[in-house]
């Protein structure tokens, strides 16, 4: 990731690199998600650019995130943060009161600035709160499917098998999808969410680690199927680490519940009508024949360094679809929602 | 209110004559008593007697302020919640008066709210139920004032990641923060006791009215000639039928619900119901469908696949309404409801707004409640009832895919859009109390 760091710096963000800044905060935390980040690198580039009046910073801000967005290969996470940043920063200079057009507008911009790590600790706290709402799903004796390295479902699923904080530690099974690509973050090669594995294990929470082509085995074992998301779209659907829409549609199948973990800051205004309808560019298919491997041998030989282009997502981190019939509910920091009560938090913060 | 002067057996009509004469504490303990002896069971008498001890316990609480009035209703409805949780329209009526209250603690403060924003009005003040979701921003900075003083506002929405917190000094003069106790001149200035009261019995006439609101979309529902299947002696939808047979013709197939509610549904069928105390007087419909020249087909549960086919239309009564759209109904229902889907027939629910929950069905078989096992095995056949396990469940969990139609006090809806009523009703901070 670190080599779209030195691709040209968009006239919006001068000296400052807002692009470096994400990935540096992505990188620095691992427990920050792609629209936390987001927002707090805007609140650095706020920071950083002086601005006086109220459209400046707006349209520094439009500048910056069209820039950032174009700059990373899976934007649908971070657009959620740098919408709701936006709009929040608009609805309150709106807003009548202290912070409106009456009050100061270095107010709300000192608020800001100096609440930045405030933002990332309520996002953190946002998945504890999950977690609380979450627990009533999880009961004695079940078993519970998962896959992929979403941090709230870890915290739900670590927070349901703690003594503290409720009448007892539940007694469950987790029963993890590892993914079949190599993890590209992790030096050991290993497979997203061997981390969680290792911590549910060291709970005393019986795992077992299972290949994606096992799913369909294994459902009948399971009673129910807790998945993170990336992004939450319009429709209540979500897009969320590869394979997570066949596990849907087999849970679908087979009648288990399918529950989806998301903090309501990665709702995000999309609305994908199928898997191809994403605005990310991952090459998951891949039609060749022996004459274009030959030519792609060559191609790689000369790196391709056109900045207008947008980056390719690598196969391991790529992403699929699930559309909202499939999820049974969404558990979220403002409560247990349908895929229909999306839309409805959506234009809350919109119109 | 009933008066009859002969000593009444323990149920609804005579918890409200008491209602009046006996200290607050009697009647809460008394109703706590009832509801644990199933002494008042179905949905509507329970949300009536709930209605009216909160009417009793409001207009007893001598205090204006709603901190107090909010403690004392919460106390009051946690303990009817433990007599009986499976009546999940106890604790949606406590829910619904706990909102009135907090309605009423903010209204005083959106009022001295809006003169502060006159002038360059945003955001349009929509009538009550709506405003409180399209001002989220507003809410959080109220909230504390009507709620636990001390905690950190909840998140209500996507916002709430980057607004103000409340322990910032920065911003000490906001309009809204200040408490209603550091005003002592302020608060009283409007009685909320007697506006919460004056809604409660609001929330009474709904009950009242609820059956005769919900009937009259009857006629845009049921047409000419069709045939329609139905189970459980229901008020909701006996009045819903009659409605319709006023006007048109069609026919009505009955499944019996043996054997927890066979008794009754044969007399609603048959129009000789007896004399139930259960129910008030003026609820018990003076005829029967039959009179009306509808023909009513009896049937045994077991025939509901067979006759589906030629179904055009299932109608059901409902015990309560969960917030994702599905629904704890009579035993029985789940299996009507499913032969429905498999050919296809339409299903529609009748039922009042008061039975839906915001509860979220965790886990269905908590919500099943089990009946006496003597109904299905007698106790004469003493040998079989040693050696067999009998069960009766009284409920059945049935998902939200089963149904395809709502039809509320309100109107209709589809399942998906239940929780949309949900929040226009109860307060997000209500919801677990």
């Amino acid at each position: 990731m670190a080599t779209m760091t030195g691709s040209s710096a968009a006239a919006g963000a001068k000296s400052f690199d807002i692009v470096a800044t994400y990935n540096e905060l992505l990188r620095s935390d691992p427990d920050l998600t792609m629209p936390i980040a987001a927002i707090e690198a805007l609140v650095l580039l706020l920071t950083k650019e002086p601005s006086s009046t109220i459209s400046e910073t707006l349209d520094l801000l439009e500048k910056s995130t069209a820039h950032l967005k174009k700059a990373i290969p899976n934007p649908i996470g971070l657009s959620a943060g740098t919408d709701l940043f936006q709009r929040y920063l608009i609805t309150t200079l709106q807003r009548p009161g202290q912070l409106g057009p009456a009050g100061d507008f270095k107010a709300i911009r000192t608020h800001l600035l100096s609440n930045g790590r405030l933002f990332i600790r309520r996002a953190k706290e946002s998945r504890e709160k999950i977690a609380t709402f979450g627990r009533g799903f999880i009961r004695d004796g079940c078993t519970v499917l998962t896959n992929g390295g979403s941090r709230a479902v870890a915290s739900l699923l670590q927070k349901a098998a703690d003594d503290e904080g409720g009448p007892s530690a539940v007694r469950f099974r987790v029963i993890y999808v590892l993914s079949s690509f190599k993890n590209a973050d992790e030096p050991s090669g290993e497979p997203e969410g061997m981390e969680t594995v290792r911590a549910l294990r060291a709970k005393g929470v019986p795992v077992s680690t299972i290949p994606e082509s096992a799913v369909a085995y294994a459902l009948g074992k399971t009673d129910m199927v807790i998945v993170g998301a990336e992004g939450v779209v319009e429709n209540g659907g979500i897009v969320s680490r590869m394979g997570t829409y066949q596990i849907g549609l087999l849970a679908k199948a087979i009648g288990k519940p399918f529950y989806v973990v998301a903090e309501s800051h990665k709702f995000v205004r999309l609305y994908p009508l199928g898997q191809y309808d994403l605005p990310i560019n991952q090459h998951v298919i891949d039609f060749k024949s022996d004459d274009d491997i030959t030519e792609q041998k060559e191609e790689s030989a000369t790196p391709n360094t056109n900045g207008n282009q947008q980056i390719e997502l690598p196969l391991c981190d790529s992403v699929d679809f699930t559309p909202p019939y499939l999820i049974s509910a969404l558990i979220t920091d403002s409560g247990v929602l349908t895929p229909s009560a999306v839309s409805e938090e959506l234009i809350k913060i919109w119109f | 209110m009933p008066s009859t002067s002969v000593a009444l057996t323990p149920g609804l009509a005579s918890f409200l004559k008491s209602l009046n004469t006996n200290p607050i504490d009697t009647s809460i303990e008394n109703l706590i008593s009832l509801l644990k002896r199933r002494q008042i069971r179905h949905s509507r008498s329970c949300a009536t007697a709930t209605a009216y001890l909160l009417l009793r316990v409001v207009s007893a609480c001598r205090t204006s302020d709603p901190v107090k009035l909010i403690e004392r209703v919460q106390s009051v409805g946690r303990r009817l919640i433990a007599a009986q949780p499976r009546e999940m329209v106890v604790g949606n009526i406590v829910r619904r008066v706990l909102g009135l209250i907090r309605e009423e603690a903010e209204g005083d403060h959106d009022a001295e709210f809006a003169l502060s924003e006159a002038g360059s009005e945003s955001q349009p003040q929509t009538p009550r139920g709506f405003d409180d979701s399209s001002l989220p921003l507003d809410r959080d900075v109220l909230r504390p004032d009507a709620d636990r003083a001390a905690s950190r506002p909840p998140l209500t929405s996507m916002f709430s990641l980057l607004s103000h917190p409340v322990e910032d000094d920065s911003q000490p003069s906001t309009p809204g923060t200040q408490s209603p106790r550091g005003l002592p001149g302020h608060g009283p200035a409007k009685d909320v006791r007697a506006e919460v009261l004056e809604g409660i019995n609001e929330i009474t006439d709904e009950l009242d009215q609820v059956d005769d609101q919900i009937s009259s979309y009857a006629l845009e529902h049921i047409h000419s000639n069709e045939i329609i299947l139905t189970h459980t002696s229901s008020t909701t939808v006996q009045k819903f039928l009659l409605k319709a047979a006023s006007k048109r013709k069609f026919t009505v197939i009955h499944a019996e619900s043996f054997p927890n509610n066979h008794d009754a549904t044969h007399a609603t069928v048959s129009g000789n119901s007896p004399a139930d105390d259960e129910n008030l007087s003026f609820e018990a419909f003076q005829k029967p469908l039959i009179a009306l020249g509808i023909t009513v087909i009896l049937i045994p549960d077991s025939a509901v696949f067979a006759l589906m086919s030629r179904v055009n239309k299932v109608i059901l009564g409902t015990h309560s309404v969960l917030a994702n759209g599905g629904l704890v109904a009579a035993a029985g229902t789940r299996v009507i409801a499913r032969a429905a889907k498999v050919h296809q027939t339409p299903v529609v629910v009748v039922s009042g707004v008061y039975k839906l929950s915001p509860v979220y069905p965790f886990d269905f078989d908590s919500l099943i409640e089990y009946g006496d096992a003597s109904k299905v095995l007698p106790f004469e056949d003493g040998d079989l009832v040693d050696q067999i396990d009998v069960q009766n469940p009284l409920y059945d969990y049935v998902p939200a895919e089963l149904v395809d139609l709502y039809i509320t006090n309100l109107g209709g809806h589809a399942p998906s859009y239940l929780y949309r009523i949900v929040s226009d009703h109860y307060r997000k901070e209500d919801i677990s109390f």
